[in-house]
């Protein structure tokens, strides 16, 4: 198994402003409440789980009224120093740009925009994968994001049509556990993007559909361990066949928003086309992951 | 009909998104032609294409195009075209858009509309309903003071049609622009093929005949065409018709006796006393009624009602009756006569030729016959690029139509 080069450091974001406002995918429901107590133990035992597997976790701090920062996967893209800042979809997320900004800029990143007009919800819709960045669209984010993505970063993107609902960031869909092997969700892709991922994916595990609503994908993947929000039998003996140490984090209360592991950490040692390593990280591997040349 | 212009870019061809792109027109009933694309030699580079879309109305199109958008293919023209009222009759106003004669859209109020009659060396005149807006070429002469004149190059678009000579057509074989050295009864067959494709279709054949034809005696295997129903409008000369008749009435062509191939006496006056006699009886169709022309081509034109133009020059005899000694009232007239014209048959005629070239559009399917080469370049140097030329004796060329066409 060739391990993937990135994930041992995370940015997160306490759930002390934590909680379903609104209803912007088809998971949220204003009506059912999130136990802050409940949520906030479970992202403790999340960080807990991805430091015990060897990850550094980052902290952003909380804002009031933004209760999404938390899922900070769609706070952008981290290419070595620089940071693609999103631009969210929806007014209700739009607030949480300037926060993770100016942790970036605080934090030694060159910030980098988005043309105008165009939305993209960061690591939620953009993953590395064996030299090409796997990017979703529709949902949340522009096709077009795609085309200007790999102009910033100067690494092939692949777009990916996202087509159910259920399913609206690329990471429920979408998890790469080393270079040649993914957890994936067809179900999440319309015929185009299952012919893409078929061929990009040398060894798939591809989910069921009982399996795929359990948030299976939305895992983090650090070096040979995997931090699961769920993990059904079936695929719990695929993953450990392949030699890999599965750990679950339950997140239910974060479920009710639409997110699960991954959603919650943003990913800061990645490295997707030709730039250099990370600011705050002089361990970063050199070289790059994602660029095939 | 509705089009429009996307643009697409980046990892498309590995993304399968120019497919996407592609299949989603064809889903909406749509039809595209790939005007441009640049695919990336490596995995990193991005590709590009342009894909021009045909769609039945404006409401298909809209919806297609948003659909289109979500896979990141992007309408180019954003920008109208720019109108300036002409403040004279007859006069274009500066910088005025000069056609050409391929298929033309103009983008007025976000929407591309059709330019009516593709003409080359003209102007472009967009009328305004109340929502509507429609387009049509104008010939500098026709313009009238008032008229909404498109100027600049912004929101103006051509549309390049296929060639007749193109892969996989059945004159693929015809891929040179002036063919010589090609087996003429391949090529007379494929003219009659397309001919009868023509018909077919319920498009109209136009000729455009020279008085060599009449001189070598080719004139009954054209009037056995137009006898045929195969021939749907004549343009032509003075001179064409005078022999027509000439050689009907007294047997000559320009006093040369069709039978004997030899001069006869006094017979260089023959064309003038057959002119004078037609202006006498007032007009070709007279003199066809009271008997004095029982055959020929002009004979049978009238006889089915088939309409001609006759173009008057400067060296005219006569000229006859019919002829249009104005010159821009001929042009005019032969444009009146153009619609649904799908084939144009140029035989042994470079004034005439070139004067209808410069009317067609460049979907009219053109052959241009002649012994001569340089009337065919002359042709397509002069802009009529549809025109397929062969080089080869007309009377020959006819004879072997007519034969395809109107066995005997």
């Amino acid at each position: 198994m060739t391990q993937l080069t990135w994930g041992r450091r995370y940015l997160m974001c306490p759930p002390v402003h934590f909680s379903v406002l609104y209803e912007i995918n088809s998971w949220m429901h204003t009506a059912v409440p999130v136990d802050p107590e409940a949520a906030r133990a479970q992202w403790e035992g999340l960080v807990a789980t991805l430091e015990s597997a060897g990850a550094v976790v980052e902290r952003l701090d909380p804002v009031a009224g933004l209760p999404d920062l938390v899922f900070t996967a769609n706070a952008g893209l981290v290419d070595g120093s620089r940071f693609v800042a999103s631009a969210f979809r929806h007014p209700q997320r739009q607030g949480e740009t300037a926060i993770d900004t100016a942790w970036f800029a605080a934090h030694g990143y060159d910030i980098v925009s988005l043309p105008a007009g165009v939305v993209h919800e960061g690591a939620g819709d953009a993953l590395p994968f064996a030299g090409v960045l796997v990017s979703g669209y529709r949902t949340r984010s522009d096709a077009a994001a795609g085309t200007a993505l790999s102009r910033l970063i100067g690494a092939p993107v692949r777009t990916v049509e996202l087509v159910d609902p259920r399913y609206y960031h690329l990471d429920l869909t979408f998890c790469p556990l080393d270079e040649r092997r993914a957890i994936l969700n067809p179900a999440g892709w319309d015929r185009y993007g299952c012919t893409v991922m078929e061929s990009l994916v040398a060894e798939p595990l591809v989910l069921e559909a009982e399996e795929a609503e359990l948030f299976c994908a939305n895992s983090v993947v650090i070096g040979t361990t995997i931090v699961m929000p769920a993990c059904p039998p079936r695929v719990g003996r695929i993953l450990e066949g392949w030699g890999f140490d599965v750990i679950v984090a339950a997140v239910p209360e974060f479920l009710k928003a639409g997110g699960g592991c991954r959603c919650l950490t943003l990913a800061l040692d990645v490295t997707l086309g030709h730039a250099g390593p990370s600011p705050s990280s002089p361990s970063a591997p050199p070289g790059s992951v994602a660029a095939r040349g | 009909m509705a089009s429009e212009r996307v643009q697409v870019e980046g990892h498309i061809i590995d993304s399968l998104t120019l497919a996407k792109v592609l299949d989603t027109i064809l889903s909406a009933g749509c039809d595209y032609v790939i005007e441009e694309v640049t695919i990336g030699r490596s995995a990193d580079d991005m590709s590009r294409a342009l894909v021009e879309i045909q769609a039945p109305d404006d409401v298909v199109l809209e919806s297609l195009l948003s659909e289109l958008q979500v896979h990141g293919a992007n309408r180019t023209s954003t920008v109208d075209a720019t109108l300036v009222t002409a403040d004279t009759d007859g006069v274009l106003p500066d910088g005025f858009y000069s056609t050409t004669n391929l298929p033309t859209a103009v983008r007025i109020d976000g929407h591309w509309v059709p330019v009516a009659t593709p003409e080359m060396d003209c102007g472009v005149a967009v009328d305004r309903g109340d929502d509507t807006a429609s387009a049509r070429t104008v010939p500098m002469h026709r313009v009238e003071a008032g008229d909404r004149i498109v100027v600049g190059h912004e929101g103006v678009r051509v549309t390049v049609p296929a060639r007749v000579g193109g892969p996989g057509s059945q004159f693929e074989f015809m891929n040179s622009d002036v063919s010589s050295e090609k087996p003429k009864a391949r090529l007379v067959a494929d003219v009659a093929a397309r001919i009868r494709a023509a018909k077919e279709a319920g498009e109209r054949v136009l000729l455009v005949a020279g008085p060599a034809l009449i001189h070598t005696g080719t004139g009954p295997h054209l009037a056995a065409l137009v006898r045929g129903g195969w021939i749907d409008v004549l343009f032509a000369g003075n001179g064409f018709a005078t022999h027509d008749i000439e050689s009907n009435v007294l047997g000559t062509s320009l006093g040369v006796s069709l039978e004997l191939g030899s001069g006869v006496e006094h017979g260089h006056s023959n064309h003038l006393r057959v002119i004078n006699e037609v202006r006498r009886q007032g007009s070709i169709a007279a003199a066809v009624e009271s008997g004095y022309i029982s055959g020929g081509v002009m004979y049978e034109c009238v006889k089915a009602g088939v309409p001609f133009v006759l173009g008057g020059s400067v060296r005219d005899d006569g000229p006859l009756p019919d002829v249009h000694t104005d010159v821009v009232k001929a042009a005019d007239t032969m444009r009146a006569n153009l619609d649904g014209v799908g084939v144009a048959l140029m035989l042994a005629t470079t004034l005439h030729a070139i004067a209808t070239g410069n009317l067609l559009s460049a979907t009219v399917q053109t052959f241009c016959v002649d012994i001569n080469q340089a009337v065919v370049t002359k042709l397509a140097d002069r802009g009529s690029h549809q025109a397929l030329g062969i080089v080869t004796d007309v009377g020959l060329f006819v004879e072997e139509l007519r034969q395809q066409l109107v066995p005997a």
